[in-house]
């Protein structure tokens, strides 16, 4: 915990009785006539709002959900354990807020921004509603700017733009998360935000994300917002909310925010539990009526705004700046089943997909992406000049490897040109791989496509693809570290550029050094 | 579960209010229900309510023979048809309910005052034209004394509470400084 000494406490203190209001208070009253996990019915509480706060006898809030004409179900933000049949629970008059603002950004806090990381208090008043209403169509911008996430296949094959949702969907241990780190660590020094809310996940591999991003130095424009498997479910049901208010603080200012849900599938469990324990009918899969809005709501608040939005919203303090919050929603299939009723309903509400396999994972492709059936509704507009024109024949080639493979399978004696399609492919399949923690830059990746395309892969051994790919980067980054930059600044792709690439490869090749 | 009962009761307590409103004997069926939600309760007339080898006819019966002549015949034939359901145990319900549908028609509200010392005649005069001024309501106030709240009163009547005591405010005091 952070020290103060004794003077400062009785400073704040001081501020905070000053403030105190010590009239009289007229408030709602009910009582409690049934607990059980999570969930406690009220009667009473005839005046109370559809989400507000309600304050129970041992200092504990909850948020009333079910307002029927006798009783109201409100779910426990905390411990229950004190609560009793008989207990007086009263109106607050409030709805749930979260703190916002920069000074949450390296801090780890739990679904209603309360720290938890021991750092002390967050120096912020700004506060914003926990559940706000998507911008309309009219402050909206379309998407034209790349998200870098630094990944060779997903930068090329499913480019995603600011404001875009792309959905990260696959079994569990395919490296969903990965993805997702991969993406934030890549964000250093761009400007863009980045908030993870970890949903149900186990304490231990919250801490280890958050060391990673600290080895990385990625913490200090992360956000990372936990709802771990012990707490309360109304807790794992808020978090992306939650999350995604934090987010919208830098949308509305005029910068840009990546948020990323892991996982959604917890979020809909959770909100299931909820559901049921109010004796909400079930319906598919024994979940609630509105788990799509559940999802299509928070997906609407990930979006890209126009200048005039940005304006109006900071009383014209930013101007001529767009905002944008990106969403990497995470889904975890069970035995990669994709139309069960949670994935079906978030891919359909996400601007495309990122589908990873366990075979391919298992297989030594990392990231395991099935290249196939993942798309980018939106993407292809914000990608960069070089890696668009690049990469477009990266997923060409792998379609048709994928066709043949099955078919080389039966086939003894090929043909020249299939076998040479074939020899591509399982070489731009080596080519995709990427270790993790290891984002590249949009020249890196342009200089990689490049050598593929231009068929200088062709005379490098398959198993040696990987060697050749490591070695021509260490080399241009020692030799052609301006081009390199050029490259950077502007993700351009003309002539000259190609040529400087060419000549690069080609002196780079000579050296046989891999 | 208590909110489900009232649920429950409401359609009774709504029927009985009708037919007494319409015939006029508003005050003779309060009388009626709130006895009859006594014998309810009764822990020997809960053990017959219960009871597995009785009828509900006989229940019924029994019941309306443990209220004697307090009933008339009306209740004794709402008596009948809750048992029919085994629902005499609703009658504490249907009281209630009977007397918030009766405080609403005659527009009065029962208030209930708390405070630290023993208010005077005068007092308890002021507040009550205070609060029918503020509910809109004839209120009937029953007051009580509770040294713990220090100074002074706490106000409730339905599920509004107006907190003006001493103790109140220090709980709000130690909120604002714990937060």
């Amino acid at each position: 915990m952070q020290q103060l000494n004794p003077a400062e406490i009785s400073e704040i203190i001081k501020k905070r009785i000053e403030k105190l209001d010590v009239s009289s208070e007229a408030r709602n009253e009910g009582t409690i006539v049934s607990v059980s996990d999570g969930i406690v019915l009220v009667h009473g509480l005839a005046d109370v709002m559809y989400g507000e706060m309600v304050e129970f006898e041992n200092g504990v809030y909850g948020m009333a959900l079910n307002l029927e004409r006798d009783s109201v179900g409100v779910v426990v933000l905390g411990d229950y354990n004190g609560l009793a049949e008989g207990q007086k629970a009263r109106c607050t008059g409030r709805i749930l807020e979260v703190p916002i603002g920069e000074a949450l950004l390296g801090r780890v806090v739990d679904a209603l921004g309360n720290p938890i990381d021991g750092k002390g208090p967050i120096e912020t008043t700004l506060t914003a509603p926990l559940e706000k209403v998507a911008p309309g169509v009219i402050a909206r911008k379309s998407v034209d700017e790349p998200v870098q996430t630094g990944l060779k296949a997903i930068d090329s094959m499913v480019p995603i733009g600011r404001g875009q949702r792309e959905l990260i969907i696959g079994d569990r241990q395919t490296g969903k998360t990965a993805i997702a780190i991969d993406a934030i660590i890549n964000q250093k020094n761009t400007g863009v935000k980045c908030i993870y809310v970890a949903i149900g996940q186990k304490q231990s591999s919250i801490a280890a994300v958050v060391r990673k991003l600290e080895e990385h130095d990625a913490m200090d424009h992360t956000i990372i917002v936990a709802a771990g498997a012990a707490d309360p479910a109304a807790m794992l049901f808020l978090a992306p909310y939650g999350g995604t208010t934090m987010g919208e603080y830098f949308r509305d200012r005029g910068e840009d925010a990546l948020i990323v849900f892991d996982d959604l599938t917890k979020q809909a469990w959770a909100y299931r539990q909820i559901s049921l324990l109010l004796r909400r009918p079930p319906g598919r899969e024994a979940y609630p009526g509105d788990v799509f809005y559940l999802h299509s709501r928070l997906f609407e608040r990930a979006s890209r705004v126009n200048g005039d939005y940005v304006e109006q919203h900071t009383n014209g303090e930013v101007k001529g700046k767009t905002g944008s919050l990106t969403a990497l929603p995470i889904i975890e299939t069970q035995g990669g089943d994709v139309s069960a009723f949670v994935p079906t309903n978030v891919i359909s509400i996400t601007d495309g997909q990122i589908f990873l396999e366990t075979n391919l994972f298992n297989a030594g492709v990392r990231p395991a992406m099935n290249a196939g059936v993942s798309v980018s509704r939106v993407g292809g507009a914000a990608q960069t000049k070089i890696i668009k024109k690049l990469g477009g024949s990266i997923r060409l080639a792998l379609a048709q490897y994928r066709e043949l493979a099955a078919f080389a399978q039966f086939a003894s004696d090929l043909d020249d040109a299939t076998r040479k399609q074939l020899e591509h492919g399982q070489r731009v399949t080596e080519l995709m791989k990427q270790k993790q923690y290891s984002p590249q830059s949009v020249a890196e990746m342009g200089v990689v496509l490049y050598a593929a395309n231009e068929g200088f892969l062709d005379d490098v051994p398959v198993n040696k693809v990987v060697a050749f790919e490591s070695a021509m980067l260490s080399y241009m980054k020692a030799e052609q570290a301006e081009l390199l930059a050029t490259i950077n600044v502007k993700g351009d792709y003309n002539n000259d550029i190609a040529n400087g690439i060419k000549a690069a490869l080609e002196t780079f090749k000579s050296t046989q050094t891999w | 579960m208590m909110a489900e009962s009232i649920t429950i009761a409401r359609p009774y307590a709504k029927a009985a209010f009708s037919a007494a409103k319409d015939s006029g004997t508003l005050d003779q069926w309060s009388e009626m229900l709130a006895y009859s939600s006594l014998v309810a309760k009764n822990e020997n007339m809960v053990v017959v309510l219960d009871h597995p080898a009785l009828t509900s006819q006989q229940k019924a019966s029994v019941f309306n023979d443990a209220c004697g002549d307090k009933l008339n015949e009306h209740a004794q034939n709402l008596a009948y048809v809750l048992s029919e359901h085994g629902r005499i145990s609703l009658l504490p319900e249907i009281a209630n309910l009977f007397e918030a549908f009766k405080a609403q028609l005659e527009h009065s509200v029962d208030v209930e005052i708390e405070s630290a010392f023993d208010l005077g005649t005068e007092q308890q005069e002021k507040l009550a034209q205070a609060l029918t001024a503020k509910l809109d309501r004839t209120v009937n106030i029953t007051a009580s004394v509770n040294s713990e709240l220090m100074g002074g009163a706490i106000i409730r009547t339905q599920d509004l509470v107006i907190d003006a005591s001493v103790k109140g405010k220090l709980a709000k005091l130690a909120e604002a400084i714990g937060a």
